[in-house]
């Protein structure tokens, strides 16, 4: 889409300033910063503008797969437009939305007189020209807390297949510790008679804990997007879940929870994110409440649980050094639901983990990561089996503990971010930073809450600080840190010393 | 097991109690009175949402754990590692009974319940911890499995089911024969073929349908069926062990049977 050309034409009699507004064109990605241009421009073409005008017809051309009503939904708003000003920016407004559906290669919207009858009227004409190519492939690497490391992705995408503006992906995603990922997805943007678009994939997610925690899980089945919007978002998950453990080690409570599970659950997200920036935040403040319900299924024996994040970030600026202190604290909470709940263990792969040397300035998800601690060890441990005459397996951990992840988790950071005294690394945006973490996981369920003690939790935090270089990207961050741990206990496995971390915003 | 395990939490993972069993599954259920005649306290847990799993039974001491998939199973483990009550029992018959239970017996029920009977029996044992769709869909997987080890097809599978209706049979005529009118099978005294047996045959009482083709194979046999109930009121019902059982280990018969924790007293893995 890089070569697509976006016009919107305005042969609009009869104010010689039209000229200005015609070579106007919008970019798919940047609709509300187009709106905004459109506001500083106020002081040309102000008569113009303010002459009424309606829209009498919408031609659409050039459109040989795509379905009119698709098209004709994009553009809605140029309907409502009464003044020249507004039927202007409507049709920024849909040339944009047009563009984000990613199956044109080029979009040109002109306005012409209506008939000669209906004084104030204009007809517009939207040109389209459909993609040619309806494949794409893409190649990526990334890593994320929840993953203990790097991972190589591939997608390959098909557009407007039926004509709908749908979308598919068939993405394969394959990571260095076992980790795989296959999945289809489609994006249709609408459908007669839903005003949201349906978002749904099929996916095969599988994750080799072996290492920490004595097990493998495997979930394959669907998600539903059900309602987005910029703060809000409400899915639907379906899924069969499988956890085996290949190297028969695992400890009690992961034995016990080995085998076969139905997960229906319905997550939403609430978000906002005001920061001025995803990987070096400078000022702003951000919230993420995460709420998930397991268990909405007739079958009383699927996955019954309740689990709750937050997230709130807030960025100082210093004025001064381009400094500026980013505060964040996490939490979350999750708890069985159904009959003897109280007695009840909280699923193993939705409990909370803390660790790895992620970056939590720029991921924004909940408790996942600590500063200096190895990916999911820290918490709650138990001791993997025990054979007579040692150990003969080659899975078998050194530490000989699982770690068994936790129903209550808090982290918070202090992250002292500023510009070096170097105008290169300035100008290049690698700046020093300093920072502090604190994060613990405490068991409730099983009745473990009744044993519950703020003044002990707090007391058992785990504490890192350190300092490091961040070279922020695009579309990753890159720190070479320096990690101190202050406090961890006999199990944790926080390590002081130097290292390289990749973070994506998130 | 080691001296050093005897005071471990002992406890046996077995699939689910139903019909008024302790535990439905033959192989959990040989475990589980394997234990009750080594007179070993232990208690009993419960592991509903695995039944593809061949891990299960497991018997846990302390951080020890013997899965039945390991080697010589869940019996040779038990007899290994907890205490060997078959030590001191000669017999020529041994080997042929032991194949014949594990094999022709044991292949009868697993037909019987995955294949020949309603289903009805096998979800109650191995399914009802599950959710329908995935209960459904591992237990077809499970009987396609078992056809293929028997080379059943259509075409075949009435020769095939009595062929292994047939092997039954002979197993059971010749248990019958070998057990008369004693208590046990071998020299008047518990053994793991007797367990195994007992597993076996009260599943096929309680579990089939009175239709079942194998219960009434085993119904022939009078001697057989006393001998199974009357060991069901003794070691199950009642909760303790049998009074004709004597003691097989020092350290075992020293330490009197505690009080065995009631076997429905924990459901895992059903959240």
């Amino acid at each position: 889409m890089e070569n697509s050309e976006e016009e919107i034409q305005v042969p609009f009699p009869p104010n010689p300033n039209n000229g200005q507004e015609t070579e106007e064109s919008s970019n798919g990605s940047d609709e509300e910063d187009d709106y905004d241009d459109v506001e500083d421009d106020e002081d040309d073409g102000d008569e113009l503008e303010e002459l009424p005008a309606r829209v009498h017809d919408v031609v659409i051309k050039g459109n040989t797969i795509t379905k009119d009503w698709v098209i004709e939904g994009e553009v809605e708003g140029l309907r409502n437009a009464s003044t020249m000003r507004e039927l202007i920016e409507a049709a920024k407004i849909a040339n944009a939305n047009l563009h984000d559906l990613q199956i044109f290669d080029s979009v040109n919207i002109s306005l012409e007189p209506g008939p000669p009858e209906l004084v104030g009227t204009a007809n517009v004409i939207i040109e389209v020209s459909e993609a040619e190519s309806k494949l794409s492939g893409e190649l990526g690497a990334y890593t994320k807390p929840s993953v203990n490391s790097w991972t190589l992705e591939g997608a390959l995408k098909l557009k407007n297949l039926f004509g709908y503006g749908d979308l598919w992906d068939c993405s394969l995603a394959f990571g260095v510790n076992q980790t795989s990922d296959v999945s289809v997805g489609v994006f249709v943007p609408r459908l007669k008679g839903l005003l949201n678009p349906v978002v749904a994939r099929v996916f095969l997610h599988s994750q080799d804990w072996h290492e920490y925690s004595s097990y493998k899980e495997r979930l394959s089945g669907i998600s539903l997007g059900l309602f987005s919007t910029k703060h809000h978002d409400l899915a639907y998950n379906l899924g069969w879940r499988i956890m085996t453990d290949s190297s028969q080690m695992s400890s009690k409570s992961i034995r016990r929870q080995l085998g076969h599970s139905l997960l229906s659950s319905l997550k939403y997200t609430f978000k906002i994110d005001q920061r001025n920036s995803p990987t070096r935040p400078t000022k702003g403040y951000a919230f993420l409440s995460t709420t998930q319900l397991g268990g909405l299924a007739p079958d009383h024996r699927s996955l019954r649980f309740l689990r709750q994040e937050f997230d709130v970030r807030y960025a100082v600026p210093f004025g001064f050094y381009n400094a500026a202190l980013n505060l964040g604290i996490s939490a979350g909470v999750i708890f069985p639901w159904g009959h003897g709940f109280l007695n009840k263990p909280s699923p193993l792969p939705e409990r909370f983990f803390l660790g790895g040397d992620l970056s939590p300035v720029c991921t924004l998800g909940g408790p996942s990561t600590l500063w200096g601690f190895r990916t999911r060890t820290l918490g709650p441990t138990e001791p993997r089996r025990q054979i007579r005459g040692g150990t003969d397996n080659d899975n078998a951990d050194s530490s000989g503990r699982d770690f068994i992840g936790g129903d209550l988790a808090v982290s918070a950071l202090a992250d002292l971010s500023f510009d070096l005294p170097i105008s290169w690394l300035r100008e290049h945006g690698i700046h020093g930073h300093i920072f502090a973490g604190v994060g613990n996981i405490a068991k409730l369920t099983e009745n473990e809450f009744r044993h519950f003690s703020p003044k002990n939790f707090m007391e058992s935090f785990r504490t890192s600080v350190g300092c490091g270089i961040v070279i922020p990207t695009k579309v990753f961050r890159l720190e070479a840190n320096y990690y101190y741990i202050l406090r961890q206990h006999e199990h944790d496995r926080g390590k002081t010393g130097f290292r390289f971390s990749f973070s994506a915003p998130s | 097991m080691a001296e050093a395990s005897e005071n471990l939490q002992k406890t046996l993972v077995v699939r689910k109690p139903c019909y008024g069993l302790p535990t439905g599954c033959p192989q959990c259920l040989s475990a589980y009175i394997y234990l009750k005649f080594a007179r070993v306290p232990f208690s009993l847990d419960f592991q509903l949402n695995y039944p593809d799993s061949d891990t299960i039974p497991y018997f846990e001491a302390g951080d020890y754990v013997s899965y039945n998939n390991e080697k010589d199973g869940i019996i040779g483990s038990l007899k290994k590692e907890v205490v060997d009550i078959d030590t001191g029992v000669f017999s020529t018959d041994w080997i042929p009974i032991k194949v014949m239970l594990t094999t022709w017996v044991a292949d009868a029920l697993a037909y019987e319940l995955w294949v020949g009977g309603d289903s009805s029996s096998v979800y109650n044992i191995y399914y009802s911890g599950l959710p329908w769709p995935i209960g459904r869909v591992l237990f077809l997987k499970q009987a396609q499995l078992l056809k293929l080890k028997h080379g059943i097809t259509n075409d075949n599978v009435a020769l095939k089911e009595e062929e292994i209706y047939s092997r039954a049979k002979s197993a059971f005529d010749a248990l019958s024969t070998l057990l008369g009118e004693q208590n046990y099978l071998f020299e008047n005294r518990p053994s793991s073929l007797d367990a195994i047996f007992l597993a076996h045959s009260l599943v096929i009482l309680e579990a089939l349908p009175e239709t079942s083709e194998l219960r009434i194979k085993l119904l022939e046999h009078d001697n057989l069926v006393r001998y199974a109930q009357r060991y069901k009121t003794e070691l199950i019902e009642a909760d303790t062990f049998p009074s004709s059982v004597p003691p097989f280990h020092a350290d075992a018969s020293s330490s009197a049977p505690r009080g065995f924790s009631n076997w429905s007293k924990i459901l895992s893995g059903s959240w």
